[in-house]
Order: structure tokens, then C-alpha cells, then sequence
């Protein structure tokens, strides 16, 4: 019986460490702010490194090569944003309309300075219509690039 | 019987490679590197597969204390963590072109290492402690709560904010309904790596579970020497 017990106890302790990992997961893990969060505070998100998730607003995108910058506005609901000052070279999978993931610092006017910028892949995986279209065998297309 | 099945999972495998690069278009957005997704995708699978075998087995063990079940147990584990490491490896390789980063912090990627871990730990156990009743029924309780993570695993994506998408095969369309969000000619693909990594997994499985008979005869034989 006391070995019972023991497995029990055990369990219990386990399960509660488990809880507690996920009650405070759940109420802290984020992997980024929204703009509307930190529209709404400010004040809560300066002079520390954050990260700021949302999608790319279309036509707000500005790429300067010279500078090796790139300006766009990120958004959660196309009502309201935040413009984003992105140092490094423009990543591959960036596109308007794209969700995407900034790392920096935001300043008093609310422009987020960032130095890393992770772009987010959706779901939802499509057919290229350009090989619907020429039937062409995927990988010969891949060798002519 | 057991070779077999091997050469039948290759020959799925092999057939797989030529249909993913000759005769499955690239995806809109990801092009090339969205290939990744027929081994990553399975080797998930597989690796929750073999730690489910491994719970499934470690509670078979403490309560029944068959020795098959420890033997089975430890033989998955060892599998299970090859396909874990697998799963890490494609994804940080799909990460690179697709994210821009190998590797971050957010609650998908950080349960499936996490997961990784207490397998490698499970195995290092086996290895090297003493072996025995004692060491049978620690390994079960570290297999069954290690198991309890695959669960978290699969609802980070919907719980917490993270880089990586949510689930693919299983989003819920409207009046939730069950509505993958693939086209046909990536689906078709998949589902001949899933069919083919699981008979993989079996003849592997079957092969260590061979193998490591023949050990327990030969340890059994030296110590009654």
C-alpha cells in the first residue's frame, strides 16, 4: 500500500509542476507583441528589445540598397500600425500583405528600430501557377536558375 | 519477414524522392525548400509514434512488470529519438530560407526540443546505468511523462503566439469542420512518406527489438558463468 502512496504523491507533484509550467506559459509566453498592444501602452514596450508581430501593410514597404534598409508598417487590422526601420538586408520571403516578425527598439515617435526581422509562413501551402501552367519538370526549372 | 519490410519502406522512400523532385510542382510562396515538408512532416509523426509506443509500453511495464514491455520500451526510445533529431534538423534547414533563422526561442520549437532532450536523456540512462528492476521502472516514469509533452507540443501553436504556423493537415475550416490546407499534389506525396516512414519505423523497431534479445540472452549467459 505505502508504495501506492508513493507513486501517487509522486504523480500529483509532477502534474502540479506541469500545470504550473502551462498556467504560466499561457499567460506570459509570447513570442511577440501585437501593434495594437503596444498601441494601446506605449509607454509599457521603450528602451527594451522587443519583438513586434503582425502583417506587412501593402505599398508602405520602402527598400533603399545604398543604405541596406528597409521601412515598411506592420499591422493587425489594417486600421492602425507601426513603422518598422529594419537595418540588414531584405529577406527573400518578404512580401506586402506577408506576416512577419521584428526584433528592436521602439522610440518615443513609435518607430521600431530593427536589427532582426524573421518572416512568418502561413498555413496555407499553394500550387506555383507558373509550373501548372508549362508542366515543366520541377527540379530542370531549378537547375536553370 | 522483418527484411522485408525494410526493403519495402526504401523502396517507398526512394519512390517518394523521385516524386517530390520530378513530378510534385513547388509551392507559390516557398518554391524549393517547401520540399522539406514530405520529411519533416513524416519524422514528426513517427517520432510521436515511437514515444507513444514507449508510454504505452512503460505503463505496460509498472503495472504488469513483463520484461517484453521494458525491452520495447527502450528499443522505441532509441528510434524516436533519431526521428526527433530529424525533425529538428529539417526544420532548422527550412527555417534558414523561409524565416530567415535556423533557430528561435517561441513555445513550438522550444516543447520539441524539450522533448528531444528528455529522450536523450532516457537513452543515456539505459545505456549507462545499472541495469535492472531499478533502473526498468525509473526509465518507465521518465517515458511516460516525457510522453506528456507531445501533447503540448501540438497545441503550442494554438495556445501561445509563435513563429511557427499552426498546423497544416489538421486547420478547422468554417462550422469547424476539418479542412487541410494543401493542394491534392502535396498531399498525395505526404501520405506515401507517412505510409513509408512508418514501415521504417516498424522494421526498425522489429530488427532492434532482435537485436536487443540476443543482447539480454547473451548478458543472461555470461552471468551465469
Amino acid at each position: 500500500m505505502g508504495n501506492h502512496y508513493r507513486v501517487v504523491i509522486g504523480a500529483v507533484i509532477i502534474l502540479a509542476i506541469l500545470g504550473g509550467i502551462l498556467y504560466k506559459g499561457s499567460q506570459s509566453t509570447v513570442f511577440y507583441f501585437t501593434p495594437n498592444e503596444i498601441g494601446q501602452a506605449p509607454e509599457r514596450y521603450l528602451a527594451r528589445t522587443i519583438r513586434v508581430g503582425g502583417l506587412v501593410v501593402p505599398n508602405s514597404t520602402k527598400w533603399d540598397p545604398d543604405a541596406v534598409t528597409l521601412w515598411f508598417t506592420v499591422t493587425e487590422d489594417f486600421n492602425s500600425g507601426i513603422r518598422v526601420r529594419y537595418a540588414g538586408p531584405k529577406p527573400d520571403m518578404f512580401r506586402e500583405g506577408q506576416g512577419v516578425v521584428a526584433e528592436g527598439i521602439l522610440d518615443e515617435r513609435g518607430l521600431l528600430w530593427a536589427s532582426t526581422l524573421l518572416v512568418k509562413h502561413s498555413e496555407d501551402y499553394k500550387v506555383d501557377p507558373k509550373q501548372v501552367t508549362d508542366k515543366k519538370m520541377a527540379y530542370k526549372s531549378l537547375l536553370r536558375e | 519477414m522483418v527484411a522485408i519490410l525494410g526493403w519495402v519502406s526504401l523502396a517507398g522512400l526512394a519512390a517518394l524522392g523521385v516524386w517530390i523532385f520530378a513530378f510534385t510542382p513547388s509551392d507559390d510562396l516557398m518554391g524549393f525548400s517547401q520540399k522539406i515538408m514530405y520529411l519533416h512532416v513524416p519524422s514528426v509523426w513517427v517520432a510521436y509514434l515511437a514515444f507513444f509506443v514507449v508510454f504505452f509500453c512503460s505503463v505496460g511495464y509498472l503495472w504488469k512488470r513483463e520484461v517484453l514491455f521494458d525491452r520495447a520500451a527502450r528499443c522505441s526510445a532509441e528510434i524516436g529519438v533519431v526521428f526527433c533529431g530529424l525533425v529538428l534538423a529539417t526544420g532548422s534547414i527550412w527555417g534558414r530560407p523561409t524565416w530567415g533563422t535556423y533557430w528561435v526561442w517561441d513555445a513550438r520549437l522550444t516543447t520539441t526540443l524539450l522533448l528531444f532532450l528528455v529522450f536523450v536523456g532516457y537513452v543515456v540512462l539505459r545505456a549507462f546505468a545499472e541495469p535492472g528492476e531499478k533502473q526498468a521502472r525509473l526509465a518507465a516514469v521518465i517515458g511516460i511523462v516525457g510522453f506528456l509533452d507531445i501533447p503540448l507540443i501540438h497545441v503550442s501553436v494554438q495556445w501561445w503566439r509563435t513563429l511557427h504556423q499552426p498546423s497544416t493537415l489538421f486547420k478547422v475550416g468554417e462550422q469547424g469542420r476539418p479542412a487541410p490546407s494543401l493542394p491534392p499534389e502535396f498531399l498525395w506525396p505526404l501520405l506515401l512518406g507517412f505510409v513509408a516512414m512508418t514501415l521504417l519505423y516498424a522494421f526498425l523497431l522489429l530488427y532492434r527489438l532482435r537485436v536487443a534479445a540476443l543482447e539480454d540472452d547473451l548478458e543472461q549467459r555470461l552471468a551465469r558463468q
